[in-house]
């Protein structure tokens, strides 16, 4: 049976297989754009007090700095009612931390506004910035 | 201009070879992560100059022995937003 395909690794027709296939190889030891290549472990056990309390998180992330956070945490236009606009510098793990358990507000910032810097943080997808200070802050400490 | 990426000096981290992947602690943040090609030698590149897109894709290219860049730029973009959600990478 013949295979075909996108991932078929026979020289195309007028290129001869020296120069197609390593080609082609060293592009697939590169990886494919969508496939992950950065898998965060753990945290040192060691250094985690204090590293992990002054890790920070942008909100919003640097690629939608120009967008404001709902209530809920979702990236809006700017200037949208009721939205707040980006934190003016990022937000430091210890001072998320004393928002999620005792509800302190973010310096310079009402409780509301500070619930949805808090909302926006809780949303962050593995690959975002600020994404693995956030998810420190979740690990039990050993 | 376009946007350019910086990571901490080799000094900052340590970095083993396991199995043709790179484990790597990075003493900033005392976080250990696991690395894929060509996230390694992106963290490279960018530990020795600052770096746009297309510059560490010649890096790379040159690495790999590859002649194809704009396919690698469009790999690499991707590797730079997990590099730089992992803490390894920040813009400048």
């Amino acid at each position: 049976m013949a295979h075909e395909g996108p991932m078929n690794e026979e020289p195309r027709e007028g290129h001869p297989a020296a120069e197609v296939a390593p080609t082609r190889r060293r592009l697939l030891m590169l990886g494919a754009v969508g496939a992950s290549a950065v898998v965060t472990i753990r945290p040192a056990l060691a250094s985690t007090a204090g590293s992990i309390l002054n890790c920070e998180i942008p909100v919003p992330d640097p690629g939608h700095s120009g967008n404001w956070i709902d209530a809920d945490g979702k990236l809006v236009a700017p200037n949208t009612p009721g939205a707040y606009p980006p934190a003016l510098r990022p937000l430091t793990g210890e001072q998320v931390k004393s928002n999620l358990r005792y509800g302190r507000s973010y310096p310079g910032t009402s409780y509301d506004q500070s619930r949805a810097y808090t909302n926006y943080i809780r949303r962050l997808q593995q690959g975002t910035s600020g994404f693995t200070c956030y998810a420190s802050l979740q690990m039990p400490r050993g | 201009m376009p946007r350019r990426y910086r990571a901490d000096p080799r000094s900052e981290r340590i970095s083993v070879e396991m199995e043709g992947m790179a484990v790597i602690y990075h003493r900033p943040s005392g976080i250990t992560h696991l690395l894929a090609a060509p996230a390694p030698e992106i963290l490279d590149a960018l530990s020795d100059q600052a770096l746009d897109v297309d510059g560490i894709a010649a890096c790379l290219a040159a690495e790999f022995e590859i002649a194809a860049e704009d396919e690698i730029a469009a790999v690499v973009a991707d590797r730079l937003i997990e590099l730089e959600g992992a803490g390894l990478v920040a813009r400048i």
